[in-house]
């Protein structure tokens, strides 16, 4: 019994951990946006390629982070995919002819200064990075 | 017509580039990729190449440009090259060439040259640097005679059918356009074979659709399409024709996490009708059942692991036992990202039957039953 007390704490403890990783990477959006918020499942969309418009009608387009731990943080929390499975989808939607590529930026500076001057442009960045003129988007 | 589709292309990307005041306002794209293979047979020679002496003989590279010209609408065309033995080339084929206008998720329009949606990957299967596999299922994706169906002249509509948020997505495909037989792929060796040997290659008609449900279970997708097309052509002393074919297709994915598993079902129905001059029309009819079921695992982000196995049989044949009626492979498959852009493929497989893939023309001495292969290849995409 106390095995199995002492795995339910260390789950309770690493989903703790998860959910404060989930909280330091912050959904940033053009202020034009109407939205205030975005789904999980809608992120999901977008960042895929499997949508180009949140539920409001409203159309985005995704800027990606090269690398780095949010990118790491932000696709394992609101995707669900590793950096190689999202980029192999994308070029399968480019080569066959479906999309282009989402702009994929070398630091998330450059992506709050892509986004801000960008209508439409939706993208991540760390909650401790400097994001004046965008808007943040709440993820419920 | 590859030249119009090139010369349209071309105007399309001048505009682009006309209307751009500044380089800020071009969003151009160019991606491509670029594979050799090396291919080693114990027995029969497969897939058009010298493969029971080691055969370098297939090498494929594509290269795209994209302009997002407007939110809704973009713009774009790709070009292929593949060298498969004694197939293909030195020619630079149109893989596609269109505009593409989405007017908002639930529906969208592509015109020009456009990729058929077909089960799951007749739309991305000449794209290697997506698969774990040096080569898809041959019962279904034959790369020896994939270049006839992989795009269509005309328009294709597509978008997502609206359904309460509880039952997932529903997206469809419909398309409708004229589609020319593949003049130096393994179809116009069988044609050869037959000793239909046309001038100009056969053509015709080719609406199709596909609707793909994304479930609730996160990861699962189920789908159906039906590929029609008919075709008529001119022989020095005949005709062909070949009424409307069916060609069903049923699919499931499953990815999760590390884990991908996939299977699909096709049956295929298709009639022709050659009459030579001074002669009775013969009409003959085939019926094939082919499938496959596969699976594979991210070991590392780098490292990719899977096997599958597919079967392929001519339903309508007078001896199903005969090996040129039926094709059997069970594959062991490994790849490996060296980093974004190089990767390395290795790929064993143990076929049983000849029913696709293999030719007279490289096999003088007939066929063996049984055939193991090993493939190797190294690839670069951008």
């Amino acid at each position: 019994m106390k095995k199995i007390g002492f795995s339910v704490l260390l789950l309770a403890a690493a989903s703790l951990v998860g959910a404060q990783l989930q909280a330091q990477v912050i959904v940033i959006a053009h202020p034009g946006l109407k939205a205030a918020a975005v789904s999980k499942r809608e992120l999901r969309d977008v960042f895929t390629g499997a949508a180009s418009d949140l539920g409001d009608g409203s159309h985005v387009s995704p800027v990606l982070l090269k690398q780095g731990a949010t990118h790491d943080e932000f696709l394992a929390a609101y995707l669900g995919k590793n950096d190689a499975a999202l980029r192999a989808g994308w070029r399968g939607l480019v080569f066959s002819g479906q999309a282009t590529m989402p702009k994929s930026l070398e630091s998330e500076a450059a992506v709050v200064e892509y986004v801000a001057r960008t209508p439409g442009a939706i993208g991540y960045i760390s909650k401790s990075t400097v994001h004046d003129n965008v808007k943040v988007l709440s993820v419920p | 017509m590859n030249r119009l589709l090139f010369g349209a292309a071309v105007l399309a990307l001048g505009s682009v580039a006309a209307r751009a005041q500044s380089p800020d306002d071009l969003n151009l794209q160019i991606h491509g990729f670029a594979t050799q293979g090396f291919l080693y047979s114990n027995a029969n020679n497969y897939l058009g190449m010298n493969t029971s002496s080691g055969s370098t003989g297939w090498t494929e590279a594509a290269v795209n440009v994209n302009d997002q010209v407007t939110d809704k609408l973009r713009v774009g065309v790709q070009f292929h090259y593949t060298r498969l033995g004694a197939f293909g080339g030195d020619t630079l084929n149109v893989d596609w060439a269109l505009g593409d206008y989405k007017v908002n998720r639930w529906l969208g329009v592509r015109a020009g040259k456009v990729k058929i949606r077909w089960g799951l990957y007749n739309d991305t299967q000449d794209y290697d640097p997506g698969y774990l596999w040096s080569l898809l299922p041959e019962s279904v994706y034959g790369v020896d005679y994939r270049a006839t169906n992989l795009s269509q002249l005309g328009v294709e509509i597509y978008g997502r059918v609206p359904v309460a948020k509880r039952l997932g997505k529903l997206d469809y495909s419909a398309y409708y356009g004229n589609y020319f037989y593949a003049s130096d792929d393994g179809t116009a060796e069988l044609f050869r074979s037959q000793g239909l040997n046309f001038p100009h290659s056969p053509g015709g008609k080719t609406p199709g659709l596909d609707l793909r449900w994304t479930t609730p279970l996160p990861g699962l997708k189920v789908g159906g399409s039906l590929m029609t097309y008919d075709a008529t052509g001119d022989l020095p002393d005949g005709t062909y024709r070949q009424p409307l074919a069916y060609w069903p297709t049923g699919y499931v994915q499953y990815e999760f996490k590390n884990v991908f598993v996939s299977g699909q079902y096709v049956k295929l129905v298709q009639y022709q009708t050659v009459t030579l001059q001074g002669a009775e029309p013969v009409t003959s009819v085939s019926e094939n059942h082919e499938w496959f079921v596969m699976g594979g695992y991210h070991v590392t982000p780098k490292l990719q692991a899977g096997a599958y196995y597919t079967h392929y049989l001519v339903g309508s044949a007078d001896n199903p036992s005969d090996p040129a009626n039926y094709f059997r492979d069970w594959v062991a498959s490994g790849r490996y990202d060296i980093n974004a852009n190089f990767y390395a493929k290795v790929e064993g497989h143990f076929i049983d039957g000849n029913g696709v893939g293999f030719y007279a023309f490289n096999n003088p001495s007939g066929l063996k039953p049984k055939t193991n292969l090993l493939v190797a290849k190294i690839g670069f995409t951008f």
